[in-house]
């Protein structure tokens, strides 16, 4: 791919598949400012890896990968680079979307236990959420296919004593 | 609420917040014009200043010890040339440690899986232990510098009895801090008493992030 080509495709992949970035963002990243340093790290790194992207991967997988890294690493040492280029800041512009309802309600409390958990568990939970299969969710982080079972059906427990707790 | 519900819940919410997102297209540009940096490039001005520090002081060091060690040896006080010289080394093996880490830091693939990719790099931060187990080595030469062949014979015994106490002190608490700084510790209080700075902040996420990972692949 030249480097014409690599931008299309860059330009292309983001399009698309903007909501991983803003999903993984949102899970380790609470607050919106800090936030759009963090989907900019994301991108960078993506670009910056983008001529080593292999095709027996789904591009879900490979991009799922580089934003939980970078959501669980690299964000604490970004601010060199957020310096740098502080005019990428504003490149995605969130706007509410939503009325308060029940269903927020019940988001907020799965928010607020996403936010609890640690940073592993924390991806797991968002692949499990997104409805990923075993296969692909052992594919990004890592794992044996019977292993993410018994991860998930942890979490899982975890997830369903503090909705209850939250709830009462 | 059951799974399926909560699942449907996160992927429509999710969904509407998407189609709500505005990608800037000239930001999406000014991102592909972002080069790869070398790793001085990535690296925090403090950081490479304290490299710099090091590299400078190690290199002084060896322009000040050499002429001494090859034209005036015999008449040179043998505590000093000692301590100095283990002091330089030290700081030497230490710096090299510290840019190993960089270099092996450097070269971690951001798109390999998650637990391969944080344990790599957890576990390269955890080596700047090795870094600041072989700096307390050091701890026992600062208190010789100072010393002569004549202390021992023409001072009073309370005048090298002190000093000579301090040395032992200091070579004790180094020898057995270079044991005990370990990653298997670090819930002891000495340990988060010792690095508790902010500048340690990463190294004592990046020890509960191994376990964490520990926990997933056992």
């Amino acid at each position: 791919m030249d480097k014409q080509d690599q931008q299309r495709f860059f330009e292309d992949i983001i399009e698309q598949h903007k909501g991983i970035l803003f999903k993984v963002g949102r899970a380790y990243c609470p607050d919106v400012d800090d936030r759009q340093d963090l989907i900019q790290e994301m991108m960078i790194q993506i670009w910056l890896s983008i001529h080593k992207y292999n095709n027996q991967y789904k591009i879900s997988t490979w991009l799922y990968r580089i934003s939980l890294n970078v959501a669980i690493s690299f964000y604490r040492k970004s601010s060199t680079r957020a310096k740098k280029y502080t005019g990428l800041n504003e490149q995605m512009v969130e706007t509410p979307a939503g009325d308060q309802s029940e269903n927020e309600r019940q988001l907020n409390l799965l928010e607020q236990f996403i936010s609890e958990l640690k940073e592993i568990d924390k991806a797991l939970m968002i692949l499990y959420l997104e409805d990923k299969s075993h296969t692909e969710i052992a594919e990004i982080l890592g794992m044996s296919v019977s292993n993410v079972g018994t991860k998930i059906g942890r979490i899982k427990g975890k997830l369903k004593a503090r909705f209850s707790q939250l709830i009462s | 609420m059951n799974e399926l519900e909560l699942k449907k819940l996160w992927q429509t919410t999710n969904d509407k917040l998407e189609g709500s997102i505005v990608i800037n297209k000239k930001n999406t540009d000014d991102i592909t014009q972002v080069k790869v940096h070398g790793i001085l490039g990535s690296m925090k001005p403090i950081k490479i200043f304290t490299l710099l520090a090091g590299i400078l002081w190690v290199v002084i060091g060896i322009v000040a010890l050499s002429p001494i060690y090859v034209n005036a040896f015999s008449e040179a006080n043998k505590f000093f040339l000692l301590s100095a010289s283990v002091q330089v080394l030290l700081t030497a093996i230490a710096l090299t440690i510290y840019i190993y880490q960089l270099t092996q830091i450097y070269q971690v693939e951001i798109y390999d899986p998650i637990l391969q990719t944080q344990k790599k790099l957890v576990q390269l931060k955890i080596s700047t232990l090795w870094a600041a187990r072989i700096m307390v080595l050091q701890l026992p030469v600062w208190t010789t510098f100072w010393w002569n062949e004549t202390m021992l014979t023409e001072r009073g015994i309370l005048q090298w009895v002190v000093p000579i106490f301090f040395t032992i002190a200091f070579t004790f608490t180094a020898i057995w801090l270079f044991f005990n700084i370990k990653f298997e510790n670090r819930n002891k209080k000495w340990f988060q008493l010792i690095f508790n700075g902010k500048e340690w902040t990463p190294l004592m996420k990046s020890m509960e992030l191994l376990e964490q990972v520990e926990d997933y692949e056992g």
